[in-house]
């Protein structure tokens, strides 16, 4: 047999390699995340703002109000579907009055804040990425960095701060875009008016449920921004490490979205079972 | 621990860049309004020492002093106050594609002073007429030539007046005349200003110009300091093949049979 299959021992080399190499980059975005708190809460000590209003705006502009087609048409095509799909399963057992409530709950606690996580990572998070990189080859940073200004606080907090509170903006867009095609295929197809499935929405849609949505949403714009902003400025290898930062800071984004996710989930559901 | 009287001392300074030994005990001193002009190959460290006199690089070993401050030892809040006392002007200026000239040289004053927004713009005038740039204050570095480019990264590094001036290849791709009016104003920034200024630089006919001192950097060492007088007739066959740009020598020994060969 030409291709022997490698030892055991080296395949737990491979795992040891790969479980480093994990643990110490989630060691080195928690510290990325921690040095930027203490540089920008350093300078509100000093009494000064720790960036400027105009660079905030600058980026809420782009990740938010430009987002909002995106979050809201996705979303408005995927609230389309979930009802279509699931209304003519529930229709069989004559229970499609469930609808509203299942995409509204869906959508509010679980597919609202990951699908708005997962394209932000995708459109804002490639964009930080690539924008700090750049920065980064062209010596921008250690520019910055040499005029004794902290490049966390003036370069990252400002980007962070904008994901983090135009997230749950965004999955509320969202939630609002599924919930509203939803009632556009109960009426069409399942003959549910619109002030029932209000009423419907509103039965099934706990308080506690909008909460865990927007608490997700708000932790990942948190980690969205970190990973983008971290993976940009430890870009290294010129305009080629650039694009293999931008693609590796969007795949680690998406993937940390999505089991951050899931890890969420099973903690609420230990202590929240119903 | 003694507090060097110098502007700055390099102690033994050793550096490596994964296999790469780029510096291997380098120990300098520079004293005040000195204008010390560090030569030495491509890629030979030169940058790399002003990188760990700035703190943006750290030492695998050795220590490196600002005045009194131990620039290897300091935390990241106190390093970030002592380069405000530094300026830096780097290879390719480094100036941030995003602003504007003025906004470019105004940003030290913007983020590290309490100054108004017209003490500001008086200051940053006055910079970026010293350097000839006054009429281009609206351009954004794309659009500037690298020779432009280059004195506004000198503007920046002069507008917080700092006590030591750091360029990193100064003259490199500048026309004869921009690099004479570049040099002078380094000497002159020295003289009226007191500003202590370090120069990496491989340029012969800029670094004769304003050293004060040099030192030739080979093979991860600083193999000699003289005054410039003595760098040009120095006895050293390396430095001699240097400052004569000769082919013959030890410098070459080696790669250039390699080359020839090919």
């Amino acid at each position: 047999m030409a291709n022997a299959e490698p030892p055991p021992i080296m395949i737990a080399e491979e795992i040891g390699h790969i479980t480093r190499y994990f643990l110490r980059e989630v060691g080195s975005v928690f510290w990325f995340i921690v040095n930027t708190f203490e540089e920008t809460l350093e300078r509100i000590q000093h009494g000064r703002v720790p960036f400027r209003a105009a660079s905030f705006f600058r980026h809420t502009e782009r990740a938010g109000v430009d987002s909002v087609p995106l979050a809201g048409l996705v979303s408005f095509f995927l609230g389309l579907t979930m009802a279509l799909l699931t209304g003519y399963q529930l229709q069989r057992f004559g229970t499609e009055r469930l609808i509203p409530g299942l995409v509204a709950i869906a959508f509010t606690r679980e597919l609202g804040p990951l699908l708005t996580g997962i394209m932000l990572a995708a459109r804002i998070g490639a964009a930080f990425t690539a924008e700090l990189g750049t920065m980064q080859v062209s010596e921008e940073v250690e520019a910055i960095e040499a005029m004794g200004i902290g490049p966390l606080r003036f370069l990252v907090a400002p980007r962070m701060l904008a994901l983090i509170l135009l997230m749950p903006c965004l999955s509320m867009v969202s939630n609002i875009a599924a919930i509203f095609a939803s009632s556009l295929v109960c009426k069409a197809y399942f003959s549910i008016a619109f002030p029932y499935f209000l009423d419907l929405v509103k039965d099934s849609l706990l308080i506690r449920d909008i909460i865990t949505g927007i608490l997700k949403s708000f932790l990942f714009g948190l980690l969205i921004a970190a990973i983008a902003c971290y993976r940009g400025l430890t870009v290294k290898g010129g305009a080629a490490g650039v694009g293999t930062s931008t693609t590796s800071s969007v795949v680690t984004a998406i993937t940390a979205v999505i089991g951050f996710d899931t890890l969420y989930n099973i903690i609420y559901t230990t202590f929240y079972p119903t | 621990m003694s507090n060097p009287p110098q502007m700055i001392e390099l102690r033994d300074v050793h550096m490596r860049f994964e296999e790469k030994k780029v510096l291997d005990g380098v120990s300098l001193k520079v004293e005040p309004r000195e204008r010390l002009v560090i030569m030495g190959q491509s890629g030979g460290g030169k940058s790399t020492i002003l990188r760990l006199i700035l703190g943006t690089l750290r030492p695998d070993s050795g220590s490196i002093f600002f005045k009194q401050f131990e620039i290897t030892r300091l935390s990241r809040r106190k390093l970030q106050r002592v380069r405000q006392h530094i300026g830096m002007v780097f290879q390719y200026s480094a100036l941030l594609s995003s602003r504007n000239v003025r906004d470019n040289v105004a940003l030290p004053l913007e983020e590290l002073t309490e100054k108004s927004r017209s003490e500001i713009d008086k200051i940053v005038d006055e910079k970026l007429e010293l350097v000839g740039m006054g009429d281009s204050k609206e351009l954004l570095p794309e659009e500037l030539s690298g020779g432009m480019r280059k004195r506004v990264a000198l503007a920046r590094a002069l507008v917080l007046d700092p006590e030591l001036l750091l360029l990193d290849e100064p003259s490199a791709g500048l026309d004869p005349v921009i690099a004479s009016v570049i040099d002078e104003l380094i000497i002159s920034l020295s003289e009226k200003s007191k500003v202590t200024s370090i120069t990496a630089t491989h340029e012969m006919d800029s670094a004769f110009r304003i050293a004060t001192r040099m030192a030739m950097l080979y093979q991860g060492a600083i193999i000699e300091e003289a005054k410039p007088e003595e760098f040009k007739h120095s006895k050293n066959p390396v430095v001699a093949q240097f400052v004569s740009g000769s082919t013959e020598g030890p410098i070459l020994e080696g790669s250039l049979d390699a080359i020839t060969k090919k």
